[in-house]
């Protein structure tokens, strides 16, 4: 008997069915993997399962019996434990606190913190999800919460774990821990269903895959009888090139130059230590790097996000070493950035408005001060045209889209500004293979047409295959530069871990942990 | 003239005048911390004073009037709660209205009742110290003794109240299951709901909790301190506690011990004024004074000041 089927679940949000007649079945101690276009429906069929969202239509069984699930709660005491495409936990409070709010071991109201913490330290153990219970979320890395949020589950007795694109955020190491947990708690007898959009995970973790499209259940195969072409294909519906063509750059004068930058981080610790890069006309050049080396701390830094302690950054020998946001904007730079719902996106704002941030005072969009409606729609319907943005219109608020979606709206934004530097960071975080492999194209069409871009990925396999220079960081410093062609993973991979230019031949797990966990 | 000015007298003072700003600050931390900012403290204060008052004349019982004073604070945060959790309101213009809605119901109520505009009689019997321990003699030991009781065991009942309602609303909120799912509720809501914390309701106990304590600091204002009420004789005193509340880093002894700091502030400034007799000063500069102290610790503090993430957001299910 599968541990949960679903059957006919529909789900429609004004303008879009978001899920149509979908069924599923997860048997105990299986591995599902549920793939999908930006906008197919896939968060929104687990939110449904969870109790986050109500159902127009279908019927849910645990274990054989029907259920009804009106809220997480209801979930939880079936079994049911999901981690969020966007992290449900409270960043001022303890890992152990996180853990076991809900369901806290407490006599007459007070908690029981030494048994909590003992729970916590068990489990960890148990899964090998290493953590420590009294730190402080906050102050974690994304891997690290990511290892709360699934004890977290386990904590609440989960037997059903929905993962929603649990590697979008990690960093390639990290991503081995994750799939050897998700190995170790299978055979413990729980079942597991995947969101991902990285094939490679899929036909290494997967025991089936199940494929939708615009809502619906598209097809359903193993990876044993199919390959990343056959998935890509089910997904999109068309064949994809995983890998784009690239023809060698030719680069023109120089367009940014960072002198000696040093950058504080929040708690005021050099994050740069003294870091110079050029990037000219015409050239793409890659950031490579483990999260957390300072890379964030260098495109906050150029785009006016952030006031550097010393050193210079011009924009085609014009200084905007100090220029506000508003100025770089205006001097030529666009800005991909990480987090998209952070920085990138205000969520409460319509795909239009949103469309305009940073151009609303400019012609054409505003006139006397006044903004436009007509010009700014008819641009706004273009632009999602163009990026293919998948929405009913464009009066929808930017937090009702979908992840990949968001994604498409800041990389429309940023992108359609005709910018002379373009800094995009993770700009293909959370899409799917059809949209990398377009954002991709637009990225060397931009090179081509003689833009100076500046790419931050913790995509090994982007960095190289987009890059016409590779810069890698540690540690707030330049670590190795290589041209286009010159690097392997294996090399790259080798300073991205700390080894320095006087030690020749890689050490081994560092290259391979890297090299094992690549992005496509 | 600066140690006569530092008498045990003047401490006692401060901790008095801190006594209604400790506790609508706490009420202030309480409800904050779940995610709803309550700038309505001034007039929940405002109605416990008044209540307090009206229900003591009436019966003739200061305790009742406590009593009744807690229970205005609650209803009046009851509409804050209803506006804010259940509406959606913006909390800042449902609390602003409160406020107006405080100080025009009391002025009415009061011209109603007793038939006239400013102040009503004054009760009876305000409510005494709790202790009252002999003093006096001679020699060291006596002067010392005089010194504890004064700073020590001087106090009203709703004074040493205060004192243990920052104690244990201290450890309630880092030590049990209420606090610690208050505290969620004002960072990250959407978290405490996905794992079955009901945000809706968490975030009204936590409204009402600081009408109740706003009432109960207008009634240490009018039976214990003042012994009438007089139209809006809390004059900013919410205000205050807010800013003693940021400044207490959204804790309850941090609420306290700043609202002590304003406190002893409103003392000097008595004290102050009795000096000067004779001076040219005008008594309003040192009417003043207390608030330009909160002018200049907020603006000193408040860019580190962190408060709940989630802070005057309703939260709406999906
Ligand atoms: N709260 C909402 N209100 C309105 N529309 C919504 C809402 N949530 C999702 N949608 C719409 O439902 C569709 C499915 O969204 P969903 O988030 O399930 O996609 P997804 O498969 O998870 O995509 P991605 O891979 O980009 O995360 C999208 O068109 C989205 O715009
Ligand atoms: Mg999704």
């Amino acid at each position: 008997m599968p541990v949960l089927e679903l059957r006919e679940i529909t789900k429609v949000f004004p303008g879009v069915r978001a899920n149509d007649r979908v069924s599923l079945v997860l048997e105990r101690g299986e591995i599902v993997a549920l793939l999908g276009e930006n906008g197919a429906g896939k968060s929104t069929l687990m939110n449904v399962v969870y109790g986050l969202l109500a159902p127009d239509g279908g019927e849910i069984l645990v274990d054989g019996k029907p259920v009804r699930i009106r809220t997480p709660r209801e979930a939880i005491d079936l079994g049911i434990g999901m981690v969020h495409q966007h992290f449900m936990l409270v960043q001022t409070l303890t890992v152990t606190e996180n853990i076991i709010m809900g369901h806290e071991p407490s006599r007459f109201g007070v908690i029981d913190f030494a048994t909590a913490r003992a729970k916590v330290r068990e489990l960890s153990l148990r899964y090998g999800l290493k953590v420590d219970p009294g730190a402080r979320v906050a102050d974690l890395s994304v891997g690290m919460q990511q290892r709360v949020e699934i004890l977290k589950a386990l904590y609440q007795g989960a037997r059903i774990l929905i993962l929603d694109e649990p590697t979008a955020v990690l960093s390639p190491q990290e991503v081995g821990e994750l799939f050897g947990v998700v190995r170790s708690l299978v055979t413990e007898g729980l079942s597991v269903v995947l969101i991902t959009h990285k094939l490679d995970e899929v036909m290494g973790a997967a025991d089936r895959v199940v494929v939708m499209r615009d809502g619906r259940v598209v097809g359903e195969t193993t990876p044993a009888k199919t390959d990343q072409v056959g998935l890509a294909r089910m997904m999109v519906g068309r064949d994809v090139v995983l890998t784009v063509e690239r023809t060698p750059a030719r680069p023109g004068e120089t367009v940014l130059e960072v002198r000696d930058l040093v950058v504080l981080d929040e708690r005021r610790l050099e994050a740069l230590k003294g870091v110079g890069l050029t990037v000219h006309a015409g050239e793409i050049v890659g950031i490579a790097g483990v999260d957390g080396n300072g890379q964030t701390q260098l495109v906050e830094a150029i785009v006016g996000l952030k006031r550097p302690q010393s050193g210079s950054i011009s924009l085609r020998d014009k200084d905007i070493t100090h220029a506000a946001p508003r100025a770089t904007i205006h001097a030529g730079v666009s800005h991909v950035p990480e987090d998209r719902q952070r920085r990138g996106l205000v969520l409460e704002f319509d795909l239009a408005e949103n469309l305009i941030l940073g151009d609303q005072r400019d012609a054409p969009y505003a006139r006397a001060g006044i903004m436009r409606t007509r010009v700014i729609d008819e641009a706004a319907r273009k632009r999602i045209g163009d990026y293919d943005v998948r929405t009913p219109s464009i009066r929808v608020l930017a937090g009702n889209l979908s992840g990949g979606n968001q994604q498409k709206l800041v990389l429309a934004r940023e992108m359609g500004r005709d910018p002379d530097l373009l800094v995009a960071a993770q700009p293909t975080r959370g899409l799917d293979v059809g949209a990398i492999e377009f954002v991709h194209r637009r990225i060397l069409t931009e090179r081509d047409g003689g833009k100076a871009v500046l790419l931050v990925s913790m995509e090994l396999e982007e960095i190289m295959s987009l890059s016409d220079r590779i810069l890698v960081m540690y540690e707030g410093r330049i670590a190795a530069e290589f041209a286009a062609g010159e690097a392997d993973a294996e090399r790259i991979g080798f300073f991205m871990t700390g080894g320095s230019k006087k030690d020749h031949a890689p050490a081994p797990q560092a290259g391979t942990a890297v090299a094992g966990g690549g992005g496509l | 003239m600066w140690l006569s000015f530092l008498t045990p007298d003047l401490f006692a003072s401060a901790i008095r005048m801190a006594t209604p700003l400790a506790l609508a600050a706490i009420g202030g931390t309480i409800c904050e911390r779940s995610g709803v900012v309550n700038i309505a403290l001034e007039g929940m204060m405002l109605v416990g004073a008044f209540f307090g008052v009206v229900v003591t004349l009436a019966t003739g019982n200061v305790w009742l009037g406590v009593v009744a004073a807690i229970v205005a604070g609650v209803l009046l945060s009851a509409i804050h709660a209803f506006a804010s959790v259940t509406l959606r309101m913006d909390q800042v213009v449902s609390g602003t209205a409160l406020n107006i809605l405080a100080l025009g119901l009391t002025g009415f109520l009061m011209e109603v009742i007793y038939g006239h505009p400013g102040a009503t009689n004054g009760i009876a019997h305000k409510i005494g110290p709790v202790f009252n321990f002999p003093t006096g003699g001679t020699g060291v030991l006596a002067t010392i003794w005089s010194w504890v009781d004064q700073i020590v065991f001087s106090y009203t009942p709703i004074v040493y109240v205060a004192i243990i309602i920052a104690i244990v609303a201290q450890w309630a909120m880092y030590r049990t299951r209420w606090g610690l799912r208050l505290r969620a509720l004002g960072e990250h809501p959407r978290a405490a709901d996905t794992v079955g914390v009901r945000v809706q309701a968490g975030r009204y106990v936590a409204v009402l909790i600081s009408g109740a304590l706003g009432g109960l600091a207008g009634a240490n204002l009018t039976l214990e301190q003042v012994g009438v009420f007089s139209d809006n004789m809390t004059s900013g005193r919410g205000f205050i506690a807010l800013a003693a509340n940021i400044f207490g880093r959204w804790t309850p002894v941090g609420s306290y011990l700043a609202s002590l700091l304003f406190g002893f502030a409103e003392a000097i400034e008595i004290r102050m004024q009795s000096f000067q007799q004779g001076n040219q000063i005008p008594v309003q500069f040192f009417l003043m004074l207390p608030y330009v102290l909160v002018v200049i610790v907020l603006a000193g503090f408040m860019g580190r000041a962190v408060g709940p993430a989630a802070i005057g957001k309703p939260y709406e299910k999906e």
